[in-house]
């Protein structure tokens, strides 16, 4: 009936979207690695530079502490995501009235862009006009207005509360989908055998949903290593103190500022090392 | 000792098991999550006298368009950067779509010699790191004369887009019930036709939905055209924002008016297509 065969017929499918896979992504990540092997000042000739990018940055002495502060971004953004991610799901699994209105209600934020979530929390953050001051003072919690931006410590928590805020309903709906897929059966049994609810959440609610909870955990933490759109509108020049300069930063500083493309590239290739490292953790342990 | 251990113990479990605490613990979390886009809303209907009073007005005493009038009027930017964005997001989907289904279609029904290496390939896109491939973006972008132009930051996100894509469209189609396009071939259908008049029309609703993620994924796409574009007539409502943003002054009620323009049409979606995103996002993220 047919002149090709089967598999022939899967290449010819393919072959349309391979060309398109090699034209942005592989020819551009070969150029990535390329580029932070060269020169590339845009003062001095482009010549082959072997590893000084590297050497350059790693010697920087801005590189580690905006590398401490991308670690410790990632981190508190991936538990505070991750935490209240499970706390929500929890919740959402055991609500029967009202249900859909309250997934609605969670899952709305989803849609804010990055740069936008960033611009309201600045908001909200002011010192003088915004929300979160005054109701920390109404709570009696604070004594003056917080100033979210005047203390490096602070700043940091800001950026974190912006980009979790975005996460929180893709993790809750990736934990809730696994926790609504546990037969309720295993609870019943766990009732009659004595098991509390804490026992039944540590000995079959978390294993069960360890899974999507250790997806999840892969996947924000590879997203918030290398974010920075709520950053920028945040704290627009790396906070005070450079306190939320993040590897991101550093990256389009010498690609738009100091114009060391070589430099740049290799700050890329470095992000790229750790993303792809935590990108493959979780493929395998999808895949196992 | 061990009896203050078990009493606080199940007063606890006492808490958790109240039928009330889901729901608690639930608004209490959602009210947070809602907080910002409450507190966009609210800027964006108060007039400027009233956003800058401190303490802030939770409910705006005047309700006014103003802020909606201004950034939709032909004087303000806000309109041409919601085309340029419209125009992004419409032609990355477009291009993303029409080359994922096919793609996508090849590797779950034909598969042949390699095709598993294939899709590993595009599995491992998705840890690639945009914000490293900016680099080697930019830098072809110079040298083609691309740079302040629509179609780079196009290419750009149907880089962000189509693996995506991919990637969901092959777990949607590997559950495909495969005797409906064995009927068709047997009706003496060819395989493409098949495609065209089997498989297209079933799972149009699908498709449709994960097309609308593509759409979102560009629409809020905010570092290519902030790094490639410079020409105010060619900027997205991400970029756009900035418009709104000062170093002295920030007129956040017209932000958050232009705010809530960029982010209500996604929300809408979402909300319509929630039972789809919700589904594409979780298989293609847990499974493949």
């Amino acid at each position: 009936m047919s002149r090709i065969s089967d598999p022939r017929y899967g290449v010819l499918l393919t072959i349309p979207g391979l060309i398109l896979l090699f034209l942005l992504i592989l020819f551009p990540l070969f150029y990535l690695f390329y580029v932070s092997f060269l020169r590339y000042d845009n003062i001095h000739p482009i010549i082959f530079y072997g590893f000084k990018n590297y050497e350059y940055v790693v010697g920087d002495r801005l590189f580690l502490p905006t590398l401490i502060r991308t670690i410790i971004f990632c981190l508190g953004s991936t538990a505070l995501t991750i935490a209240m991610g499970l706390v929500l799901a929890l919740c959402l699994n055991r609500i029967t009235k009202l249900s859909t209105l309250f997934r609605s209600a969670m899952i709305l934020c989803w849609a804010v862009p990055v740069v936008l979530s960033g611009f309201i929390w600045r908001w909200m953050f002011n010192p003088a006009y915004g929300v979160i001051p005054d109701i920390l003072m109404k709570l009696h919690l604070t004594s003056e207005p917080l100033n979210i931006f005047y203390d490096p410590f602070t700043s940091m928590i800001g950026v974190i509360f912006s980009y979790s805020w975005i996460n929180i309903p893709f993790i809750t709906i990736l934990i809730l989908a696994r926790l609504q897929s546990i037969p309720t059966n295993l609870y019943d049994a766990a009732k009659i055998d004595g098991a509390d609810t804490l026992h039944i959440f540590k000995y079959i609610s978390l294993p069960l949903a360890k899974d999507s909870i250790l997806v999840g955990t892969f996947i924000i933490a590879m997203f918030s290593f290398r974010t920075i759109d709520s950053i920028i509108s945040m704290t627009p020049q790396g906070g005070i103190g450079k306190s939320t300069y993040v590897l991101g930063y550093y990256l389009l500083d010498y690609l738009t500022r100091v114009f060391n493309f070589g430099v740049s590239a290799a700050v890329g290739v470095i992000i790229l090392t750790v993303s792809v490292s935590i990108g493959i953790m979780l493929i395998r342990y999808m895949v196992k | 000792m061990i009896m203050a251990k078990n009493g606080i113990r199940s007063f606890i479990v006492k808490i958790i098991d109240h039928s009330l605490t889901p729901y608690t613990v639930a608004t209490l979390i959602l009210f947070f999550m809602l907080l910002p886009i409450y507190w966009m809303l609210i800027t964006s209907f108060k007039q400027s006298t009233e956003v800058f009073l401190s303490p802030p007005t939770y409910i705006p005493q005047l309700i006014t368009l103003e802020n909606y009038i201004f950034s939709l009027s032909v004087k303000g930017p806000i309109l041409v950067y919601l085309r340029n964005s419209f125009v992004i997001a419409i032609l990355t989907t477009a291009i993303a779509t029409i080359s994922a289904v096919f793609t996508a279609y090849g590797l779950s029904q034909y598969k042949y010699k390699g095709s598993n290496i294939v899709l590993a390939l595009y599995i491992f896109t998705r840890t690639i790191p945009p914000l490293s491939m900016l680099i080697p973006f930019y830098i072809l972008f110079s040298y083609l004369g691309w740079i302040n132009t629509l179609q780079s930051v196009i290419i750009y996100t149907t880089y962000m887009s189509y693996p995506l894509m991919v990637w969901m469209l092959k777990s949607f189609f590997d559950s495909f019930p495969r005797e409906l396009i064995d009927a068709a071939l047997i009706d003496g259908c060819s395989r493409t036709s098949a495609i065209f008049r089997v498989v297209l029309p079933v799972s149009a609703t699908a498709i449709g939905a994960m097309a609308i993620i593509s759409f979102m994924w560009s629409w809020n796409e905010f570092l290519a055209p902030l790094l490639f574009v410079h020409d105010d007539a060619l900027k997205p409502i991400t970029v756009g924002l900035f418009y709104f943003v000062g170093d002295e002054v920030t007129e956040w009620h017209r932000m958050c008016a232009a705010g809530m323009i960029a982010v209500v049409p996604s929300m809408i979606f979402f909300l319509l297509a929630q039972r789809y995103i919700v589904k594409g996002l979780t298989t293609g993220a847990v499974k493949f």
